[in-house]
């Protein structure tokens, strides 16, 4: 058999901003013609071809036990089970916001620049997952934001999508800002980057307090990224103006770069036996998982809005994940509460972009925004309503989809962690999500339309989008034991 | 080292703060875009004064980094600042509220 030269590992993220490059190439040779045909095939070839190559990196076994994570450029990027893992995820999720946006942006001005954007922002969220240094770090996360800001604003006569964007890159500069005087505080502790490193120099620095306060800071930055408290409230202004396809991108595929990224800091550079003089941050995360939960489901009840209580379930989403940190107690089965927090962003990675495209399709309907104007929606289009349904369900945690398998994960990793307030409110504001994802499913099914509404054309690429999300929700239901054991294994090699 | 190394988390503190103190008070996109440049460079001052410290080169490669990642943000928020001024005839950031109900 043939060895692949070593920098091959890494393909998978070169062949999306390979993409993104053959993008621009096509857009300057034939810049007026409407090519967002080209455009929308192109990108979609070029993910798929970049989760193909991950699926057979996952399936051969590179850099995942029994062998050795790959380093590469001098140590600075990894490739193991985990980056593998969320490099697929991203990937996905990116094949179903290009399907629904060539729909979407039928009649937009700028799709190649659209397009581009979206890929350099996969680009960035993919080496995320691979960053082996707090410097990669850094960048790669500035890669996925500053594409995100222009995506958000990219309707630039709606004063919604740019009153979004605005708020996005504030509060996203800011954090940003945060982010890096974290990182260049543990740098004052410690004297490197690279997250081994910085782990062995933490043990042992003669700047403790520093060191705490860089820590803080960089899980600052991660609760932006991430959109959970304290650094979450740009969430639903900027998810409910943006386009929905970039609302879903962003609610998906940029908290699960988020999440991958401090899974991996957290652990590997900042492991409690090294930082145990410091901070202990296991307990910092215990209190935002449940703050995080809790306003996230609280005000998602509370909206009258579909697409900003959408939005507000996502920030309680955040708090579901943070369960897989806050519960990385030193005696819990690390490996099982981590990788069940990768296993959620999965499955939630396909049923909240797949809840935002149907509200993509609404929009395209321009049937309104409120839960009124959802009644009756399902005597039009029953298939639609049907996979909205199972999205919302499996939101919820209840057996439509593979949401309730991952969120039972999740309640046994709190139980396993020995943090009984995580289990308790985990299912408390699941039983409280239910109420307002039920308002939609009544909405749509059981009162009656008001007889105005009129549904022109069903969209191929929104609605293979939306089947193919409802699919993958459905089948991680049997599917989700391979699944679960994929990601303690990929989490094993890094606890 | 003639100065001792809390010098320069005294100092980088301080200019962090006073742009934290900036972005909180002020209202216009450009102040803000100047007072997040200033948080950054309290990070450069950390990253160019501990790489001495410690003998290596890594801190003042790295604080080139964030002097380049710092012009693309700002690249893409003059841009959306000029959006803005188009659709609301201002660059007050606290203007636009049209979400909140």
């Amino acid at each position: 058999m043939v060895q692949l030269p070593v920098w091959t590992a890494i393909a998978p993220t070169v062949i999306l901003a390979l993409t993104v490059l053959l993008l621009l190439v096509v857009d300057s040779i034939n810049p007026d013609e409407d090519s967002g045909n080209l455009l929308a095939v192109m990108a979609v070839i070029g993910t798929v071809t970049s989760i193909a190559v991950t699926g057979w990196y996952l399936l051969a076994g590179t850099g995942q036990p029994p062998t050795d994570p790959v380093l590469l450029f001098a140590d600075a990027i990894v490739v193991d089970g985990m980056s593998l893992f969320f490099t697929a995820l991203v990937g996905s999720v990116v094949v179903l916001i290009v399907l629904a946006s060539y729909d979407y942006l039928a009649d937009h001005p700028y799709q190649a620049e659209y397009y581009s954007l979206v890929m350099l922002a996969a680009t960035g969220m993919s080496l995320m997952a691979s960053a082996n240094s707090l410097a990669t770090a850094f960048v790669s996360l500035e890669l996925a934001s500053l594409p995100s800001f222009a995506l958000v604003a990219s309707l630039k006569h709606n004063r919604g999508s740019v009153e979004a964007g605005l708020k996005y890159f504030l509060i996203g500069a800011l954090s940003s800002a945060v982010f890096a005087f974290g990182i260049s505080l543990v740098f004052a502790a410690g004297g490197s980057l690279g997250f081994a490193d910085v782990a062995a120099a933490a043990a042992d620095t003669s700047l403790p307090g520093v060191l705490g306060l860089g820590i803080l800071f960089v899980a600052g930055g991660f609760a932006y990224k991430t959109a959970s408290v304290p650094f979450h409230f740009w969430a639903p202004d900027a998810y409910e103006g943006a386009p929905s396809p970039i609302s879903a991108f962003l609610s998906s595929a940029s908290k699960a770069a988020g999440f991958v990224l401090l899974f991996r800091v957290f652990v590997e550079a900042f492991p409690q036996t090294a930082v145990a003089g410091t901070i202990d941050w296991v307990l910092a995360f215990q209190v935002l998982a449940v703050v995080t939960m809790t306003v996230g489901n609280f005000a998602a009840a509370t909206q009258e809005n579909v697409k900003r209580m959408l939005a507000y379930s996502s920030v309680g989403h955040a708090g579901y994940v943070l369960i897989a940190v806050a519960a990385l107690t030193t005696d819990a089965n690390r490996s099982f509460v981590l990788g069940s927090g990768m296993a959620h962003l999965l499955v939630y990675g396909f049923m909240n972009t797949g809840a935002f495209l149907f509200i993509a399709l609404t929009e395209y309907w321009d049937v309104g925004r409120t839960f009124e104007d959802f009644n009756g929606l399902a005597k039009q289009a029953p298939f639609a309503c049907a996979a909205m349904t199972v999205f919302l369900f499996s939101l919820a945690g209840l057996p439509f989809g593979g949401g309730f398998l991952s969120k039972f994960y999740l309640l046994m990793a709190s139980v396993n962690g020995g943090v009984l307030l995580l289990a308790v409110a985990l299912v408390v504001n699941s039983a409280l999500s239910l109420y307002y994802y039920s308002r939609v499913v009544r909405a749509m099914w059981l009162e009656e339309p008001d007889g105005t509404l009129e549904i022109q054309g069903y969209p191929t690429g929104l609605y293979a989008a939306i089947a193919v999300a409802a699919v993958m929700t459905v089948l991680l239901l049997p599917a989700f034991g391979p699944v679960a054991e994929m990601a303690n294994a990929a989490a094993s090699a890094i606890v | 080292m003639a100065i001792q190394p809390q010098f320069y988390l005294l100092l980088s503190a301080g200019v962090f703060c006073a742009g934290l103190f900036g972005v909180l008070t002020r209202s216009n996109a450009l102040m803000f875009l100047m007072s997040v440049e200033l948080m950054l460079n309290a990070a450069n001052i950390n990253f160019v004064a501990f790489s001495f410290y410690y003998g290596n080169v890594t801190g003042q490669v790295f604080s080139l980094f964030v002097m380049g990642l710092a012009a693309a943000e700002v690249a893409v928020g003059i841009g959306i600042i000029l959006v803005l001024y188009r659709n609301f005839g201002d660059i007050d950031v606290t203007g636009p509220v049209t979400m909140r109900r």
